[in-house]
């Protein structure tokens, strides 16, 4: 016990390494989930396909492939730093975005891996709107996008929220593998320093890693149940 | 002088090897108020969705306000903008106020001022009788109301024509009244209307026309006194006689 | 991990069956040992099976290919030690005991001893004790064949812009870390192979560790990469035991001293780590 209040200030360090990471990884996510989504439901062809190849590729992968592809397989395809993501004002915020390219890497692969599952979550929810809606709005004259915009996500959102929570929190824990590619400063990353380098004792390092995820995860948790219980309330 | 706002030109329409539209020829003129009748699963459902292109034809052509249907995109978009649809089943949306249902065509295709269209939409909503009702949710409507808004809702658009798809079927029997008022008013004023509906008593008063449709075929079309107390074919006199028993 | 856990225990069955197999065919009375009661090597000699941490990612040192075990100098120095306990090859049980749980595996008794590229340092020896040092490395920097810019760790001061890659946690991390100047200047990774990696890409300049894996690596691709061969630090290999066990401790000290004097120690080097580098002329044991 002593070890974790000892090491509090590295901890919460830690902790707030992993928040910074989970923080851009989940907007991000999010954000290319939905696109990936709408191609999903697209009427053109060609987006849908795009859309299926993508969840297929990236449901499919472990999440450590695609952090090597990313970590290692960008940089010859001529992505050399990712600089593209070393976004003025963010980087201030977050200063591994600025200076750790391999921040930027781990960065894409949770993107790029999470993205899939939230556009399943986000799609299973748009399935879940009676067709009828969507039909009125078309009839209506309202465009793909603002049908999607106005009409089919805001009503998708309510049934999509809590599986999107779970792949968030799914999201929180593994960004713990962040650590074997070159982004320091997050929980993973310190426990590992506090053991190896600085020796002190696996068990209540653990504890305090445990600890730490559980501080993001729990929280989390409990909103999407409080999220559940309401919308359960008002489904009848 | 008769003017033609929508025809249909040897319109096939199939699902998968079902043939759901077989040749059919039909021309609505401006003003003038059709009313289709005939068995489940003829094809009427089909029919309408198909003149704003909610479903896609096979063959044929169809023709409305002297073009014909847009494939995709902006164009068809604006089509449908032209063509009011009212569904058996409301299709209200259900996340938004009445009065938003009622303004968010105008807001987003037409990009009218909120102010200009919550005007009209309040009118509109008057005038089917549910003004009081602008800011609750369509759950917390009864059907005819919430079918009264939909119509509201497609006329906030200042359709060219309007198609109703069986509006009264889903409704408790003392609500259908209500909704024909609705439509009869609608017929006066002069609006281009198809109208899917087994309601007879409408179709008698308002119908200039009545279609009557059995497997995807047009079997035949008269004045309503003239089908219904004449009707000339063996299908069309077997489903009246069935109807009207009821 | 549960994949590795799952075979390190299918590992131990096979092992404790086939012992106990050969126990009741071969050896029906109670087993002895020419070693005094109650010490460590009187409980391994008498177990007939002798546990052992090393390395399985290390070339010559501890790799561990599709083999049953692995092989490099520390597994070559493993048995040596095995042969003085009388302990057969076969019956030493090979733990692949990566860095970070090193020490909870000796406190625990999960292995007898470890054998890992294991550097002495007196925060280790705060939790067990270390035997040797062995062997004396000593950190060294990686860079690529052609690469002539670096020429030692001074540079990672005067040029910001080259990036060193290391290992999470490790000495040389830290080490490292003296020298660098911008912050993500120091990348690390779990493993060194993705340092190698990041290296062929040219998103790092170099890699640091201690000098001997660095030339594993050489060996292994020696037309891309190349050692300075300028060490920077002084990495006293040890041999980990259970704190405070004086007697097995000095016990292995006189192994080490006895098969550097006759050979043993000359012959495990040629066949591992000779090919690339040149045996050390002395070793000096540290008796505390
Ligand atoms: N999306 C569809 N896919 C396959 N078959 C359909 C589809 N929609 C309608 N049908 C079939 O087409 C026929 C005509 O349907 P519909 O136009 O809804 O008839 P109605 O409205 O006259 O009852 C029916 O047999 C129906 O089962
Ligand atoms: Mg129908």
């Amino acid at each position: 016990m002593s070890i974790l209040i000892d090491n509090f200030d590295l901890f919460a360090n830690g902790l707030l390494g992993t928040i910074r990471l989970c923080l851009l990884a989940a907007v991000g996510s999010l954000l290319l989930g939905g696109l990936i989504a709408a191609f999903r439901v697209s009427p053109l062809p060609p987006l849908r396909a795009l859309g299926t190849g993508y969840v297929t590729v990236f449901r499919n992968m472990p999440l450590t492939v695609v952090m090597f592809l990313s970590a290692f397989g960008l940089p010859p395809l001529g992505v050399n730093e990712a600089s593209f993501l070393n976004v003025p004002g963010l980087n201030f915020l977050i200063p591994q975005l600025g200076n750790n390219a391999f921040f930027r890497f781990a960065l894409i692969a949770i993107v790029l891996y999470t993205s899939a599952f939230v556009c399943e979550a986000l799609r299973a929810g748009i399935n879940a709107v009676p067709t009828g809606q969507a039909e009125a709005a078309r009839s209506l004259g309202l465009t793909f996008t603002q049908n999607l915009r106005n009409v089919v996500l805001p009503q998708a959102w309510k049934f999509a929220v809590v599986p999107i929570g779970s792949v968030i929190i799914a999201m929180i824990k593994n960004s713990a593998i962040a650590g074997s590619f070159g982004v320091a400063g997050d929980l993973m990353y310190t426990s590992d320093v506090l053991v190896s380098q600085e020796g002190l004792p696996l068990l209540p390092v653990f504890l305090g890693l445990s600890g730490g995820y559980l501080l993001l995860t729990i929280p989390l948790g409990l909103f999407l149940d409080a999220v559940e219980r309401r919308r359960a309330a008002t489904i009848r | 002088m008769p003017e033609p706002l929508i025809e249909l030109n040897a319109v096939n329409k199939w699902f998968g090897s079902l043939h759901v539209l077989r040749d059919v020829n039909l021309t609505v003129d401006r003003g003038e108020v059709v009313v289709v009748i005939g068995p489940s699963g003829s094809g009427k459902s089909t029919l309408c969705r198909a003149i704003n292109r909610l479903e896609t034809i096979n063959s044929g052509t169809i023709i409305f306000d002297g073009k014909p249907l847009p494939e995709e995109g902006k164009q068809l978009a604006r089509l449908r903008s032209e063509v009011g649809m009212v569904f058996q089943s409301f299709n209200l949306f259900s996340h938004l106020t009445i009065l938003e249902n009622v303004t968010l065509g105008p807001i987003k295709v037409r990009r009218e001022s909120k102010a200009v269209a919550k005007e009209r939409a309040m009118k509109l909503l008057d005038r089917v009788g549910i003004g009081n009702q602008a800011d609750k949710h369509p759950g917390q409507l009864s059907g005819g109301q919430q079918q009264r808004a939909a119509i509201a809702r497609a006329l906030a658009m200042q359709p060219k024509a309007m198609l109703f798809d069986e509006p009264t079927s889903a409704l408790d029997p003392e609500m259908v009244g209500e909704v024909l008022d609705v439509m009869t008013s609608l017929a006066v004023e002069g609006m281009t209307m198809i109208v899917v509906t087994h309601e007879m008593g409408f179709a008698r008063h308002a119908a200039k026309r009545v279609v009557f449709m059995a497997d995807g075929e047009l079997v035949e079309q008269a004045p309503p006194a003239e089908f219904f107390d004449n009707p000339r074919s063996e299908r069309a006199r077997d489903f009246l006689s069935k109807v009207l028993q009821h | 991990m549960r994949f590795k856990r799952m075979t390190a225990i299918a590992a131990v069955a096979v092992v404790a069956f086939g012992t106990a197999s050969c126990a009741k065919k071969d050896e029906p009375a109670a087993p002895t040992s020419k070693f005094a009661a109650g010490t460590t090597m009187d409980r391994i000699a008498k177990a007939g099976k002798f546990n052992v941490g090393t390395k399985w990612d290390q070339p010559l040192f501890g790799l561990k290919g599709l083999a049953k075990a692995p092989e490099g100098f520390d597994v070559e120095i493993v048995k040596i030690i095995a042969a003085e306990l009388g302990i057969k090859d076969d019956k030493v049980h090979y733990e692949e005991t990566v860095s970070k749980v090193r020490e909870d595996f000796i406190s625990s008794g999960r292995v007898d001893m470890i054998v890992a590229t294991y550097t002495i340092n007196d925060a280790r020896k705060e939790k067990i004790s270390f035997a040797g040092p062995y062997y004396e490395a000593g950190q060294d920097i990686l860079v690529a064949k052609d690469d002539t810019t670096i020429t030692g760790p001074e540079i990672f001061k005067t040029d910001a812009t080259k990036k060193v890659c290391s290992v999470t946690g490790s000495t040389p991390a830290k080490k490292i870390a003296e020298y660098a100047t911008a912050p993500g200047q120091v990348v690390l990774f779990d493993v060194y192979t993705k340092c190698l990696d990041a290296l062929k890409n040219k998103q790092v300049a170099a890699v640091t560790t201690d000098n001997v894996i660095l030339m594993g690596y050489v060996s292994k691709e020696p037309d891309k990469f190349k050692v300075l061969g300028k060490p920077f630090t002084k990495e006293p290999y040890g041999i980990g035991v259970k704190k405070d066990d004086k007697v097995f401790r000095d016990w292995i000290n006189d192994i080490i001293e006895k098969a550097f004097a006759d050979g043993r120690y000359k012959a495990a080097w040629d066949k591992t780590v000779g090919a690339i580098a040149p045996m050390p002329k002395e070793i000096k044991v540290n008796r505390y």
